[in-house]
């Protein structure tokens, strides 16, 4: 072998670049972490017809602080999927108010039919569990609903 | 130029796949950034603690009562005169009354058999007419 350089220089074997080949499995090792980790809503939408109000604000409250209470048209009441009674509510929202330090934000969505009796029950079950806010949930975008009617 | 005269392609048949990885993170990012979840909306309403009862003079409330057909019921404290609206036209009484008198409270009594929507109604309306002295009860005998 001839001598290069008259011996005094070797080139580097190591590459000057950052390798990039694993850039993509880098990407989709991402995107399963956050599939896998993004947790939505716990509870399931009720079968229930929405009410409408003009005047309807956003809930200013994260997400893990709110509540869905779901009330369908014969007066049955819906927390987490689990069906309960009126006197369960108080039992049930209590300890749930008092880990979230008092910031819980109860979002009641009732069905437009439910006859008032079976709301004003709700409304005293939760006076009684200590809650202070609470949020009559209406139509979310009325304009989809409209559409899919 | 050989003597054929046959010119080999210097563009590669392959599509090139070196890219493939930037366009991956630019679709992730462009979701990451374009994504909003839709937020609930509503009515708020603050409850009174447990046990706490506010006494208000009569003078200084306006009774709003819903009956089952969506008619609603105005009587102004202690008098016996009943006047009858549709809750869409409440929000235009409430202005008048509060510019009357600044610490009139509304009563909404509901009946029993009333839909929730009538309620809803009629608190739309008083928020509309940003309406903050809201008492909701239930229409009793």
């Amino acid at each position: 072998m001839a001598i290069r350089g008259g011996g005094f220089q070797k080139a580097s074997k190591a590459s000057g670049e950052v390798p990039t080949s694993s850039l993509a499995d880098i990407a989709f090792l991402l995107l399963i972490f956050f599939m896998v980790t993004t947790v939505f809503q716990t509870d399931r939408d009720r079968p229930i017809e929405w009410t409408e109000a003009e005047s309807a604000e956003k809930i200013d409250e994260k997400q893990k602080n709110i509540l869905n209470i779901w009330m369908e048209r014969d007066g049955l009441v819906y927390i987490n999927d689990q069906p309960l009674s009126m006197e369960q509510v108080t039992t049930v929202v209590a300890p749930l108010y008092a880990a979230s330090e008092r910031a819980l934000v109860i979002s009641i969505r009732g069905d437009r039919e439910v006859p008032y009796r079976f709301m004003d029950q709700l409304q005293s079950a939760l006076v009684a569990a200590g809650v202070v806010r609470v949020v009559f949930a209406t139509q979310l975008q009325q304009s989809m609903q409209r559409e899919r009617r | 130029m050989s003597i054929l005269g046959k010119k080999k392609s210097s563009v590669s048949e392959g599509v090139p796949m070196a890219s493939t990885a930037d366009i991956a993170f630019l679709l992730l990012i462009f979701f990451l950034v374009t994504t909003t979840f839709p937020k609930d909306k509503g009515l708020n309403l603050v409850l009174p603690e447990p046990g706490e009862e506010a006494q208000v003079s009569q003078k200084n409330i306006l009774h709003l009562i819903i009956q089952p057909t969506g008619i609603v019921d105005v009587k102004r404290g202690e008098s016996q005169q009943v006047q009858q609206m549709r809750p869409s036209e409440i929000d235009g009484l409430w202005r008048q009354e509060v510019s009357a008198n600044p610490n009139i409270i509304a009563a909404v009594k509901t009946h029993p058999d009333a839909p929730y929507k009538f309620m809803v109604d009629v608190l739309d309306a008083l928020h509309k007419a940003n309406a903050e002295r809201i008492s909701l009860q239930i229409l009793e005998n």
